[in-house]
């Protein structure tokens, strides 16, 4: 059952969530949130990974580019961290639009998002979610999540896993 | 110790690198490779990844939004 809490309105999605959750049969996941924005680069490479990802009308994807160059600080982090083109523009569409939510998993760009405030979370997140706004069971979750290491390219160390399903199963079960 | 390593490396890249040593920002292309990978590793963490599931994890089963 869906709660009351306050669902994100300004979704900006990095490629690897986008990536993970099609390969897991999971994009309609996304479907939760008004519209998500895709920065161009980000949908480019999306698009060269799983190239019918974009074929569907639900969720509802935008695809935007940023409309000015990087903050200096956010310059200064892509240099340092360093991160890809398609993180630091994902970075920048979020700050330019006041997003909600950053979907990312890679460790850099989340990293540089919690240094420039942006609430930050990931595939995974965005699946155990689903159980907490009904979308799936919690049967239904875990049996994705434990199918991420055969079914997906979301590389997370086994014994994390198997820890994330145990907290799921005694939250839930 | 250390360990030798052979990589292909993008010619622009070099490049640039050389720029940085010749300019003396650098002493040679083996400090800037190094600090790259250091700085690589600092930012990509096991350490990290595992906050970040774990922030995944408390958010998606009882976060808001």
């Amino acid at each position: 059952m869906a709660t009351a809490s306050r669902i994100a309105r300004v979704v900006v999605c990095d490629a690897g969530p986008l990536i993970h959750l099609d390969e897991l049969d999971s994009l309609r996941l996304l479907c939760d949130f008004p519209s998500v924005l895709v920065p161009e680069v980000v949908w480019a490479e999306a698009e060269r990974h799983r190239p019918h990802l974009f074929d569907t009308s639900s969720p509802s994807f935008a695809r935007v580019t940023p409309q000015h160059p990087p903050r200096p600080a956010l310059a200064a982090l892509s240099r340092l961290m360093p991160l890809h083109s398609g993180e630091t523009q994902a970075l920048q569409i979020a700050e330019e639009h006041g997003a909600d939510l950053l979907l990312t998993d890679d460790t850099a760009a989340r990293l540089a998002a919690r240094e420039l405030q942006l609430p930050v979370h990931g595939t995974l997140g965005i699946l155990l979610r689903a159980i907490r706004r009904g979308q799936r069971s919690a049967q239904q979750v875990l049996d994705l999540v434990r199918a991420i290491p055969e079914r997906s390219t979301l590389h997370i160390k086994p014994s994390l896993l198997l820890e994330v399903m145990a907290e799921v199963e005694r939250t839930l079960g | 110790m250390t360990t030798s390593i052979r990589a292909e490396i993008p010619d622009r890249l070099v490049q640039q690198a050389a720029i940085l040593v010749h300019d003396g920002w650098a002493s040679d292309l083996d400090e800037i490779l190094i600090d790259a990978l250091r700085r690589y590793l600092s930012s990509h963490s096991a350490e990290l990844s595992e906050t970040f599931v774990r922030e995944d994890l408390e958010w998606g089963l009882r976060g808001d939004g």
